[in-house]
């Protein structure tokens, strides 16, 4: 008997332990110390050799309230995912050109960590790696390896494979977040590769190459002059990696939560959705390049002036992290709520022509008080009442004096069904939105039908002369049947 | 007065009537339980459950009703049926049975006897054969005598022709129309016959019952227009008619007037006014010409009214014939036209077998019982003998229909029975006229012993003799020539007759015998063929004991107990009901087959590729696929052998997608193993169904044992579903629909990608060198 309730006590010993370890970390993940809104951890895939090389990014990552790990490619420990649970938040690929890894860093574990939404910055290389084969699964089009970017323009002491970018953070369309700050100033450093984008909607340039840069190998290029411009430009281009088409930073958003609000996709997917930066080049969150200023040749009254500006890499770099780790640019759906016209209360399923109040409240997250805000700023928010095809799509307006709410009224349609009221706001930048929800739409009951129609007298009236008659046959019958025996009764 | 065998002479009137009616009684009492006993071999041996597809609807409507009350139930709206059309539940169904289980579960409840709705449901069918059974003996009754009528009663209670829709669980509406059915023509005929109102708008109530409770309502509302029909063109109009008809004719809704099925009764009830009217008139002028004048404007508007109806026909102004109304008439119709309902088993002409199968010795005894009453031709007889080849014709186009034919074929076979027995045991010898007689089973008619000319069994029987002409009651017409020919035949003969007591006897213990191997086949029929619940499968081990497969329910509990409450799983229409039921989630389609298109969706669905099938997945938000497949077990009603008709009803929809030949190997033949066309193999349908079949087998000999074809090595892979559940004996699997990808790639290179191959670069790139300075 002893033995059993020792045992039993035992058992409960490490339930209650476990109960408190998985409390722990339910707190830690849900009061952040950092700014991203999804976690702290952050693993940095990097050479110990390099690190003094990235040790401004880190610094400002720390200073950020990260819990930075450094992981050497080879090293076995700490696992990306251990027992399929990835262990951090974010992941940093910095070893851009180590050709071997780890058994667990491979394209497939980096793919996992996405749909378990673990946020990823990828840096490229001018050689071939893991990366190289997981490009194309993110529709990225990369150059050939070995092949960097190269401009000469503007005229600079640097090799041409050194390029100053300048960055426009004012010509961004409307519906997308702008990723690089208005804090990154002129221009950046940039040493690497660019890529091309095809039409994946989830994928969108951060930064373009500049129009006059292309792709090309320069490694032994001294003694030929080959003018293989001049061949692409006769071909009209072709086989030519070149212009502002290309990107040198990119940003894709995995898509979750794309489901249908029930069953199996219940949940609005939020927490797994991930955000991946590529980068052309690892160089550009380097120490080097932080440093380097940027010498510009301003226009004068009196001739040429060269004015040397700090970098924008420091906080591009911020920035590009900023927003993959999903600091900046992210928003959710607090609650949704429906209910008909002048009453109030949720309905569990409508009648056909109800007039319905859809209401959605939504979040962004502020990364510098690192707590969720209302927010109003939405635009061209819309809401669909979908069965099978939308039968109903309309925007939905941010509601006065409730901030972050936005509401709309319409008229269930005259069709029965389960229909699903669907918010599908995918802007470039943004977290996704999507929401869905059901709710059936059902008939009008027994007596909720009009009584009484003018076009029913018919039926009315036959009901009433039915009627009438059959009581003056009644009386007639009993009446006359007196008089009938008496005849009778004389035959 | 000679007699066989001597009878006791001391016995009063009074006694023998006494003794006779309470011999009656316990008859009737044993007769009862017989029907109930019989029926509960599903129960014995399986268990208290609702059987097959369609009870499962009818049951879980029941629960509805009986928590939620009639209200709710009449408004119920099931967004869980024909997701996500939802299906309006209380308008569009047959209502009488659940609002019956309802009235028996809140009256036992209001007597505080908890009795579980599931239990009134399993038991309501073997209660209302009871009552069948006694709807039979009245209406038997009223044709010939009690004693006929007893043994009809026997006859319906025990025959495979009605159990096979009433055994216990088999919670359908058949199970109460048939007693509906018998019982609306028992007060029909009783109200034809009396002339009485009140027997008239009795047969109307238990006639609204009937709408309320089974489709097939169609069949009384044509009957009786016809049988009136029929009396009128025998000039055997009478107050009586007109009375027994007028009462009884009840529009059903709006719908006389606007769909054809209800035109004829609508269409008779005018005729007979115009009759009435014209017969008062005749009464008062009796002038020859008068009356053809009258003759020939009868039959102007007679054939005025049918050009009209077909001109309003054409013009669809009153709704076009139904689907399942014309393959009555064209077997082949349905096949051509509408795949749906030709797939339907029940829906498929009658084999012959099936006819002795669920009527035995009846089918026999029918023939003869119909000619007894051309002896007797009282209008119930004409109502007998149409009734008799209507239903022939009709059981013999759809297998379900058989059900309307059994009860005549009872009626009938019990006529004919007990007129073999009345002339057999009446101990009255020949000469003899013929006198009231105390038998065993005693006749309440004067009419006694009219003898059946049944060749088979019996050399040769005449008629004894023909004292009263009750026949002769009805009144006299041109018709009765007949009667009275056959009248007078019999008394021609009348010196013709059985002698002895052994000739009876040899002629009893035949009948005698004949009932009992009756009994035996009808025991084993139901026991064997009828009593099983379908969705427990029943083996047999090699040592004899009896192996209980249970894949459904399994399958079912796993959705029930693994799944989200709202995830929608799409199946073949077939299991629809049974999903809904039994596992409590949403489908797509089921066995209530409004929606053609959407029936056609799931086919096109199970019959395309996969990256075809994947996005009418998506957009109908399915999460779960359920297939049935006995490829392993050899269960032949699995979903390869339904899936042509999932391409035909997809082709219907689909001409350009879909097209059955491509499902056909080039010669023809419909495979699964190698030589399987590649729109089979590519099918759906065919690779969830066979989805690491091989792996069972080792990978090699893998035999689908219902086709018994070899199944390939390497088995089809899917890229869009998972895996979810396979039952114990493969039977039922169920697959889940893969979400998209997180990277917006289609699944296919993203499994090809998962599993470590390596994607083709979009574009070859060429490798460019440039100048330096």
């Amino acid at each position: 008997m002893g033995t059993r309730y020792r045992s039993i006590l035992a058992n409960s010993w490490s339930l209650l332990t476990f109960l408190l370890v998985v409390f722990i970390t339910f707190t830690s993940a849900t009061s952040s110390k950092s700014a991203s809104s999804t976690g702290d951890s952050v693993v940095v895939i990097l050479d110990p050799a390099k690190k003094a090389d990235y040790s401004i990014f880190l610094e400002e990552l720390q200073a950020k309230g990260y819990t930075v790990t450094i992981r050497a490619p080879k090293d076995e420990k700490p696992l990306l995912i251990e027992d399929g649970v990835p262990n951090f938040s974010h992941v940093v690929f910095l070893a851009s050109e180590t050709k071997s890894f780890s058994k667990d860093i491979n394209p497939q574990t980096l793919v996992e960590l996405l749909s378990s939404g673990t946020n990823l910055v990828l840096t490229l290389g001018l050689k071939q790696n893991l990366l190289t084969s997981l490009a194309p699964e993110f529709s990225l089009l990369l150059p050939p390896p070995t092949t960097p970017l190269v401009s000469f323009f503007p005229e600079r002491p640097e090799p041409p494979s050194v390029i100053p970018i300048s960055v426009d953070t004012t010509s961004t369309p409307n519906d997308s977040f702008s990723v690089l700050s208005s804090d990154v100033g002129g221009s950046i450093w940039f040493s690497g590769t660019a890529f091309a984008l095809s039409s994946n909607p989830l994928l969108f340039p951060i930064l373009h190459a500049p129009a006059e840069s292309f792709v090309g190998d320069l490694s032994d290029a001294s003694g030929l002059v080959s003018d293989a411009l001049a061949d692409a430009a006769e071909k009209g281009g072709e086989g030519l990696w070149a212009g502002s088409s290309l990107a040198v930073v990119a940003g894709f958003q995995t898509l979750v939560g794309g489901g249908t609000g029930h069953g199996t996709d219940a949940g609005s997917g939020l927490e797994q959705q991930a955000r991946v930066a590529w980068v052309g080049g690892a160089s550009l969150f380097s120490d080097e390049f932080a440093k380097k200023q940027i010498v510009e040749k301003v226009h004068q009254e009196r001739g040429m002036k060269v004015v040397g500006n700090a970098s924008g890499n420091k906080q591009a770099a911020l920035d590009i992290t900023g927003w993959a780790f999903q600091e900046r640019g992210v928003l959710r759906i607090d609650d949704v709520s429906h209910h008909k016209l002048n009453e109030s209360g949720a309905v569990e399923m409508y009648t056909t022509n109800d007039e319905i109040v859809y209401t959605v409240h939504i979040s962004s997250y502020n990364p510098s008080t690192r707590k969720w805000e209302p927010s109003s700023g939405l635009k061209d928010l819309q809401v669909d009442f979908t069965m099978l095809d939308p039968y109903v799509r309309t925007a939905l307006l941010p509601v006065r004096g409730k901030p972050g709410a936005y509401s709309t009224t319409f008229r269930a349609p005259d069709q029965h069904g389960v229909f699903k009221f669907v918010i599908n706001y995918k802007r470039k930048g943004f977290t996704h939105l999507h929401h869905t929800m059901t709710v059936p739409v059902v008939p009008p009951r027994h007596d909720g039908y009009p009584r009484f129609l003018s076009a029913a007298w018919p039926y009315y009236a036959g009901a009433i002369s039915t009627s009438i008659g059959f009581l003056l046959f009644c009386t007639l019958y009993l009446a006359g049947e007196a008089k009938e025996e008496k005849k009778t009764k004389k035959e | 007065m000679p007699t066989a065998y001597p009878l006791p002479t001391n016995v009063s009137p009074a006694t023998v009537a006494n003794t006779a009616s309470l011999l009656r009684i316990v008859a009737f009492g044993l007769i009862s339980a017989a029907a109930i006993a019989s029926r509960l071999f599903a129960v014995i041996n399986f268990e208290s459950i609702i059987h097959e597809f369609d009870p499962w609807f009818n049951y879980r409507a029941t629960r509805v009703l009986a928590a939620k009350g009639f209200y709710e139930f009449w408004n119920w709206f099931d967004p869980t049926a024909w997701y996500p059309l939802g299906r309006v539940v209380g308008g569009t169904i047959y209502p009488g049975l659940m609002a019956t289980s309802g009235v028996i579960y809140n009256f036992l409840h209001y007597f505080n006897l908890p009795v579980d709705i599931r239990n009134i449901c399993v038991l309501l069918a073997p209660g209302f054969s009871a009552l069948t059974a006694w709807a039979t003996y009245m209406f038997t009754a009223e044709l010939k005598d009690p004693s006929a009528g007893l043994l009809a009663a026997a006859f319906i209670g025990i025959v495979p022709g009605y159990i096979s829709r009433s055994v216990a669980g088999s919670y359908d509406n058949e199970a109460i129309a048939i007693f509906l059915l018998m019982f609306t023509f028992y007060c029909w005929i009783k109200a034809l016959k009396l002339g009485s109102a009140f027997f008239g708008t009795l047969a109307a109530v238990f006639y609204f019952y009937m709408v309320a409770a089974w489709g097939g309502y169609a069949f009384i509302t044509n009957m009786i227009p016809v049988h009136a029909l029929v009396l009128l063109l025998m000039g055997r109009f009478s107050g009586r008619l007109y009375v027994a008809y007028s009462s009884w004719f009840r529009f059903v809704g709006f719908q006389p007037v606007r769909t054809s099925e209800h035109m004829g009764a609508l269409g008779v009830f005018g005729l007979l006014q115009i009759v009435a009217f014209a017969s008062l008139v005749r009464s008062h002028v009796s002038s020859k010409q008068f009356q053809n004048l009258l003759a020939i404007s009868v039959v102007t508007m007679g054939v005025l009214g049918a050009g009209a109806f077909v001109v309003m026909t054409y013009k669809g102004w009153i709704a076009p014939w139904t689907g399942r109304f014309y393959s009555l008439w064209d077997t082949g119709y349905a096949k051509k036209y509408i795949p749906i309902i030709a797939s339907v088993s029940e829906h498929q002409p009658t084999a012959w077998p099936s006819f002795f199968m669920d009527l035995q010795m009846l089918i026999f005894l029918f023939p003869a019982g119909v000619v007894m009453c051309f002896r007797d031709l009282r209008d119930e007889h004409v109502f007998v003998i149409i009734y008799a080849v209507v239903a022939s014709y009709f059981a013999g186009v759809m297998v379900r229909l058989m059900l309307t034919l059994t009860p005549v074929v009872c009626v009938s076979a019990a006529v004919a029975f007990s007129t073999l027995l009345d002339t057999y045991i009446d101990p009255t010898e020949p000469e003899a006229t013929t006198t009231e007689a105390p038998t065993a089973a005693p006749t309440t008619t004067t009419t006694t012993a009219t003898a059946t000319p049944d060749s088979k069994k019996i050399k040769k029987a005449v008629a004894a003799a023909q004292a009263g002409n009750s026949a002769s009651s009805i009144a006299s017409s041109t018709f009765n020539d007949i009667v009275s020919a056959t009248t007078r035949k019999g008394k021609s003969s009348k010196s013709k007759g059985i002698w002895g007591a052994d000739a009876r006897l040899a002629v009893l213990l035949n009948a005698i015998g004949m009932l009992a191997f009756f009994v035996f086949h009808c025991t084993w029929v139901t026991s064997n063929a009828y009593s099983s619940p379908s969705v427990v499968l029943a083996s047999t081990n090699s040592d004899g004991s009896q192996h209980i497969i249970d894949d459904y329910r399994e399958a079912y509990y796993w959705l029930r107990q693994n799944t989200p409450q709202d995830a929608v799983v799409m199946s073949w229409w077939d299991y629809g009901y049974q999903i809904a039921g039994m596992a409590d989630r949403p489908t797509l389609v089921d066995n209530n087959t409004w929606n053609n298109t959407h029936i056609a969706t799931v086919g096109k669905a199970m019959s395309s590729p996969e990256e075809i099938a994947y996005p009418i997945l998506r957009k109908h938000d399915v999460d779960y696929v359920l297939i049935i497949f006995g490829g392993l077990l050899g269960y032949s009603g699995d979903d390869i052998n339904k899936f042509l008709w999932m391409v035909r009803i997809a082709q219907g929809v689909w001409p350009d997608e879909i097209q059955e030949p491509n499902y056909f190997t080039p010669t023809g033949e419909y495979r699964v193993d190698d030589r399987a066309s590649d729109a089979m193999k590519n099918s759906l349908m065919y690779k969830m169904s066979y989805y690491r079949f091989a792996e069972l087998y080792g990978n090699q000999n893998a035999v689908d044992r219902v086709r018994n074809q070899a199944i390939p090595k390497v088995g089809p892979t899917l890229d869009y579903l998972d895996e979810a559940f396979t039952s114990e004996n493969w039977i039922v699997r169920i697959y889940q629909v893969r979400k998209e990808d997180p990277l917006g790639r289609d699944l296919k290179s993203a499994n090809a990608f998962e599993q470590g191959k390596k994607k083709k670069r979009s574009k070859p790139v060429s490798k460019r060198r440039v100048i330096v300075n």
